[in-house]
């Protein structure tokens, strides 16, 4: 087990606390602070709960301040959100003692932020104390990047919408589609006419300036299917998350289907994540239930939305479990294959070593997907995101090579 | 005893079961060699976490219960008036010269509880507890400063007393007045909290060995219930365990309402706690059924 101050000036960690309670309005002074490094000297904490007992006990000599004591201890140790990215984004405070910026999650930021007692975070975790071999310690994860990596049953709702939030950022490289229109730009291939006109009237109608003009592309419009049947649970409340940030981020159509079709997209634009979330888990009504993917397609194709689909990359989150007959399900997605311009199938099974597609609606779709990945983690999910943008390059090939059983019933 | 949880499998050997926090408000107070200001409801177990620490280190308690009008007299030491005078009666009567420094010296001077527990031989530390900080005056409180602070007494005729090994020593206050922050800067302090409904059963279960285990649950249930209520005087665990006793004794093997209605009195200690207890009894059953 590591230490939760390891490689920490504790007198200067003491003092730092003590500074943040005494402007939070807790008297603790040097007495206060000389018994809280005693006792971390006396028994370095191993856990948080450990460090927090010990701060208190020695930093606290009121009732009364116990309720400000925890808001700052939270506010300190509480998982922080990630960093803002940009310097503005740093509280307002006091900024003497901020070396590591972190922003605290309480309403109350208080003054400061930062640990200043940190001199440099350990990029190595301890070497466990492996009874067997010599094992050298491995690289940390930044929390954030940690968090990733684990599979969604493993969160807590508060981490998911952190994760939510990161993944808004992650959607970037948005896949764009050529249009019917040109800009002027100097790397432009065609010659353009009227402005290399407008130039030559000053050089006597001599065209000695050749301006060039590139066609504009504009974002593809993306439509993203969630399955949020039961086998899908673990999975819901993060794809949710998924299907706001593409909703919010760009011009995307967003589904959730179980035993129906629930169009989420205005839902889920709205400004509150936790509002949007919200609601939209309310206007599923047939959450963790059955999937019937096929019916649910043909429902989407038919709809008004269904010309949404026309051009656009769509993505289906589903494990692929499916109570319609396989062969339904790939008469659906023939049809949306040709209509769509691009289909990308996110599992949550596929990361998993030794995946087969053997599920019979997994089976039937895949031959008109252009791309199966992975989605068990929200690092998946980013993966995907970015991933949009090459999935539309890769022209030409489809994968895997299996050529689809011809069935017209478009 | 190297931490926290050391001593708090200690405590549980004695039968007294703490939780994180106390555990490690005494483990600090044995290892800084601070007092320690216990505060807390009445009856979550100030007092008992003493005696049992004591029990659990297995070395005397010295216990000074405070209260109005206490001095110096009854907390520190005391000039044996009797045996001095007798001194002086007899060194007259032998016709020997007596000094002031005769009648002055240790032989005539009374310990009490304080300078008791300065004088104690060791090894092992005395506990020495402090009871109900909160009912003696303004200046008994000055009076403790010193030896808060330095483990030693300071008495003008011999000179100071200097603890060679620093008792153990624990505070309780109920907040009845607020006390000095010089008192308070000398101490580590621990807010002790209701038990938690499981580590509540828990207490009782050993505290009172012949009860049921139906009534046990029940019991510290409702009683956790109870002190949501606006009640004069909360029911502590002392109450609690009071009740369970009272109930097996009567043989309850769950909580039922008649039995319940005639110990009423074991947690409900003014007519109009009764009074909202046996209607939140009356409730509580109703809600069983």
């Amino acid at each position: 087990m590591t230490a939760v101050l390891r490689g920490t000036d504790r007198a200067a960690f003491a003092v730092a606390l003590a500074d943040r309670l005494r402007h939070a309005g807790v008297p603790a002074g040097l007495t206060q602070v000389d018994d809280l490094v005693r006792a971390l000297a006396v028994n370095p904490p191993v856990q948080l709960s450990t460090l927090y007992w010990m701060a208190r006990i020695s930093l606290v000599r009121r009732h009364e301040h116990l309720a400000t004591f925890d808001r700052v201890f939270a506010a300190v140790f509480a998982e922080a959100p990630p960093l803002p990215l940009t310097r503005s984004a740093v509280p307002p405070g006091r900024r003497d003692d901020v070396h590591v910026p972190v922003p605290s999650s309480s309403a109350d930021p208080g003054p400061g932020g930062g640990l200043p007692w940190v001199t440099l975070p350990p990029a190595v975790a301890e070497a466990a104390a492996s009874e067997a071999a010599l094992r050298l310690p491995e690289r940390r994860p930044a929390a954030l990047a940690g968090l990733a990596d684990r599979p969604f049953e493993e969160l807590d709702a508060e981490q998911v919408a952190q994760l939510g939030d990161a993944l808004r950022q992650a959607v970037a490289n948005w896949p764009t589609r050529r249009s019917r229109r040109h800009v002027v730009s100097p790397t432009g291939r065609r010659v353009a006419l009227r402005p290399t006109m407008a130039r030559a009237r000053r050089t006597g109608w001599e065209p000695v300036e050749v301006v060039r003009e590139r066609p504009v592309r504009r974002a593809r419009r993306v439509v993203l299917l969630c399955d949020v049947s039961e086998s899908m649970r673990a999975q819901a409340a993060a794809y949710l998350h998924l299907m706001r940030a593409f909703a919010t981020v760009a011009d995307a159509e967003v589904f959730a289907f179980g035993t129906r079709l629930s169009r989420l997209t205005a839902v889920l634009r709205q400004s509150s994540p936790v509002e949007a979330v919200e609601q939209a888990g309310a206007a599923v009504t047939d959450r963790f239930g059955g999937t019937r993917i096929a019916t649910n397609l043909r429902a989407l194709l038919a709809s008004r939305h269904g010309d949404a689909l026309r051009g656009a990359v769509v993505v289906i989150g589903s494990d692929g479990w499916d109570s319609d007959p396989a062969s339904e399900l790939a008469a659906a997605m023939a049809r949306l294959r040709r209509r769509a311009h691009r289909i990308v199938w996110l599992n949550p099974r596929a990361g998993t070593p030794g995946f087969v597609p053997r599920v019979a609606g997994m089976a039937a779709a895949l031959p008109y997907c252009d791309g199966l990945l992975p989605a068990a983690t929200f690092q998946d999910l980013m993966d995907a995101a970015r991933q949009l943008q090459s999935v539309t390059w890769t022209a030409g090939l489809k994968w895997p090579a299996l050529t689809p059983a011809p069935r017209i019933i478009a | 005893m190297k931490d926290p949880l050391a001593l708090a499998r200690r405590l549980d050997a004695v039968d007294y079961l703490v939780d994180d926090g106390l555990a490690m408000a005494l483990f600090l107070a044995l290892k800084l060699g601070k007092p320690l200001l216990l505060e807390g409801e009445p009856g979550v177990g100030k007092t008992t976490a003493a005696k049992a620490l004591a029990r659990a280190l297995d070395t005397p308690l010295i216990r000074l219960q405070c209260y109005e009008g206490l001095t110096a007299g009854e907390a520190l030491y005391e000039w044996n008036y009797q045996r001095q005078l007798l001194a002086i009666r007899l060194a007259e009567a032998q016709h020997t010269p007596l000094t002031d420094a005769d009648l002055f010296s240790a032989e005539f001077l009374q310990e009490r509880p304080i300078l008791r527990a300065v004088r104690h031989p060791g090894p092992v530390p005395p506990v020495l507890l402090i009871d109900e900080i909160d009912r003696a005056d303004d200046e008994f409180e000055a009076l403790l400063l010193e030896f808060l602070g330095e483990a030693g007494i300071t008495i003008p005729e011999l000179g100071t007393y200097t603890a060679s090994t620093p008792p153990v020593v624990v505070l309780t206050s109920n907040r009845s007045r607020e006390l000095h922050d010089a008192l308070r800067r000398r101490c580590l302090y621990h807010w002790i909290e209701y038990p938690q409904p499981g580590r509540a059963a828990e207490i009782v279960r050993r505290a009172v060995p012949g009860a049921a285990e139906p009534l046990i649950r029940t019991a510290t249930e409702f009683v956790g219930g109870v002190r949501g209520l606006e009640l004069d005087k909360a029911p502590g665990m002392a109450e609690v365990i009071d009740w369970v006793a009272a109930l097996s004794v009567l043989g309850a093997t769950d909580l039922a309402a008649d039995d319940a209605r005639w110990t009423i009195g074991a947690i409900a200690k003014t007519p109009d706690d009764r009074a909202a207890v046996a209607t939140a009894l009356g409730t509580h059953q109703e809600s069983q059924l």
